[in-house]
């Protein structure tokens, strides 16, 4: 009797488990993206923006809506965009005090405590893949209602609370980091070191976002990556990047 | 017996009556635009910077415009003060030092407009402990404020010891850093590779050429407004030959303006297009059309070929104002254009929130800041001069 064939997602996870055991130089975290299959939901998008605690004008992971064809002969397709994590990043050599640069598992990072937010990375990046913080919480504009369920003072706690990227609490209280920083998608690597999928892998409804560890070769997205029918995004400007887009 | 004697040397020590009516008028524009500029002052170092119109897309705006003009403007008048002390050209006998006290405000005027740009603008001593000398960035932050010390030492000697040897050297130093930096700061946009409009060898090569522009139009405001001559032939040898340079470096200007656009134009990639179109016809037209080539350039080139004012004091300083003016906004031509574009296919149109926009004009608070800035150095350059006693004002005693 055949055997079930696992869910991608119980998959990717033990691929994850796999990786984790290997040394961080060892890993080479690629996101594989079958546009195929994205419908467009936008739930990675608010998975990430729930899990980083992204303030309003930050986002690692928006879905560009992209129309193609003139009438009659039209399609619609849904391009979710995450930090690219490039091989050769652009963002890296022009930070004037190395505060965002590529760790031993080659995941492009940033050092919150040490950017002084001149945005020359945001200017440097070929994908508009990073955004800048400039303070902003979803409910300051809500009104002050004493004795409300749901008003600023009770709603405002989860915004004001601590985030956890890159695996340190960062509090927004006094213009503290990330507020003018510069901000990206990390992969979540806060997750990853807990043997956690990335949030937008998680979430995605149509298994359209496959991540895993391209060295190793029983993982699911080395089987994916070298398919004809991979693109990657602004290829020719030699980015080399680790998200792959399957067509 | 009462009897008017002039001092053979000019006199240091501030004097509030020895104002001239053109310094007053600059000092009360200067004051009146330090004024407009105390609320964005306050707001952006108290307050922060939520108010600003540029943000993720269009991620450079007004400030770091003013930054490139005004670190041209300093490195341009370096380069003009090396005449008279390194080059001993004999007509520009006299205005090194108004030279190099314009060096010495634009310079900090434009490191304070980068400032306020900074997210988090207290980390700026990172740039000194943990460098990262690959970036064109941090290149510049040590450049520059190497070259502001250059310039306070030139200052030193040309007050202090102009015959010393060792000011030549420093001359040297300092004329060969107002070069590389003039051009660096355009190398700082150049380098952007994903961004086609500036990603071409010819940006950081102009950057220079308008430095030094920028410098002799500062020199025709100081010498027409001003500079004290004891023989007033100077000063009309002196509009001759700036008059001239300025002309030579209008159609030089004219000229790249035209290679830079028309090389956009026929190469119709649409990375490069876009900028242009925003440039010659979009939202920035008049800014383009009006201020950098009718005010900054045009008017200032018939100007000069009319004798009669070329070589009037008022219309000579009114020239250099006006391609000041030409040059602030072609930098700003420069930056801004450039973000209009979409980095993606629908991106700005994928999530929306607070300065997630390609459309962008400066807001009131860039515009107060920027007022705030330029009429703080406006106030130092003409107190400061008439303290230091640069523009050779003769000293008149009554016994």
């Amino acid at each position: 009797m055949a055997q079930e064939p696992k869910d991608v997602l119980v998959r990717m996870h033990e691929d994850l488990q796999r990786a984790l055991e290997k040394a961080p130089e060892d890993r080479r975290w690629v996101m594989v993206i079958d546009l195929r299959k994205c419908v467009g939901c936008h739930a990675c998008t608010i998975a990430c923006v729930a899990e980083n605690k992204l303030p309003p004008g930050v986002v690692y992971r928006p879905v560009l809506e992209q129309e193609r064809g003139t009438y009659p002969n039209v399609s619609r397709a849904f391009v979710p965009r995450p930090c690219m994590q490039c091989e050769n990043p652009p963002c890296t050599p022009v930070c004037p005090v190395t505060a965002t640069y590529k760790n031993a598992e080659g995941i492009v990072v940033v050092d919150y405590e040490q950017c002084i937010g001149c945005r020359a990375c945001l200017v440097a990046c070929p994908y508009g893949a990073r955004t800048s913080d400039f303070g902003y919480t979803y409910t300051e504009d809500l009104p002050v209602l004493e004795g409300a369920i749901v008003g600023r003072e009770t709603s405002d706690d989860y915004e004001v609370a601590a985030n956890y990227e890159y695996g340190k609490a960062w509090s927004r209280e006094n213009h503290g980091s990330p507020i003018g920083n510069a901000r990206k998608c990390h992969f979540c690597l806060h997750r990853i070191h807990a043997g956690e999928l990335p949030a937008c892998v998680s979430t995605c409804i149509g298994r359209a976002t496959l991540y895993g560890d391209a060295n190793d070769p029983d993982s699911v997205v080395a089987d994916l990556i070298n398919l004809p029918n991979v693109v990657r995004l602004k290829e020719e400007l030699g980015t080399e990047p680790r998200v792959y887009y399957l067509v | 017996m009462a009897k008017k004697q002039e001092a053979k040397a000019a006199s240091k020590g501030f004097n509030w009556k020895s104002l001239t009516k053109a310094e007053l008028a600059v000092i009360s524009i200067g004051a009146l635009a330090f004024i407009l500029g105390v609320w964005g002052l306050y707001t952006r170092l108290f307050v922060g910077e939520r108010e600003v119109g540029y943000g993720s897309y269009v991620v450079w705006g007004l400030w770091v415009s003013m930054y490139l003009f005004l670190a041209g403007v300093a490195t341009g008048s370096y380069m003009i003060a090396v005449l008279e002390y390194l080059f001993n050209v004999p007509m520009f006998k006299g205005t090194g030092k108004a030279a190099l006290w314009a060096g010495l405000v634009t310079m900090p005027a434009a490191l304070a407009s980068i400032g306020m740009d900074l997210g988090h603008m207290e980390r700026i001593i990172n740039v000194y402990l943990r460098p990262n000398f690959m970036s064109l960035l941090a290149q510049m932050v040590w450049g520059y404020t190497l070259f502001l010390l250059v310039v306070i030492v030139t200052l030193w000697f040309a007050f202090k010891r102009p015959s010393d040897t060792f000011f030549k050297v420093v001359l040297w130093i300092g004329f060969f850093m107002s070069i590389f930096l003039s051009g660096g700061v355009g190398a700082l946009l150049g380098v952007n590779a994903s961004r086609p409009y500036w990603s071409v060898g010819l940006l950081s090569v102009q950057f220079p050429i308008f430095a030094f522009a920028s410098g002799v139009s500062l020199m025709l405001i100081v010498v027409g407004w001003f500079m004290h001559f004891k023989d007033e032939e100077q000063r009309y040898h002196l509009f001759r030959w700036l008059g001239w340079v300025a002309i030579a470096l209008s159609l030089a200007k004219i000229y790249i303006l035209w290679a830079y656009l028309s090389q956009a134009w026929y190469s119709q990639v649409p990375d490069v297009m876009v900028p242009f179109n925003e440039i010659i016809f979009g939202e920035y037209w008049w800014s383009f059309w009006i201020i950098q080539i009718a005010i900054g350039t045009v008017i200032p080139l018939v100007l000069h070929m009319i004798p009669k004012l070329a070589h009037n004091k008022f219309w000579a300083g009114a020239i250099g104002v006006m391609v000041l003016i030409g040059f602030a906004a072609a930098r700003a031509n420069i930056v801004f254009p450039a973000m209009s574009v979409e980095m993606l296919d629908g991106l700005p149109n994928a999530f929306f929130g607070p300065h997630l926009n390609i459309r962008y004009f400066p807001s009131s608070l860039e515009w107060s800041v920027t007022l705030g800035v330029i009429g703080a150095a406006i106030l130092a350059f003409v107190l400061g001069a008439e303290f230091l006693a640069v523009f050779n004002k003769p000293k008149t005693e009554v016994k």
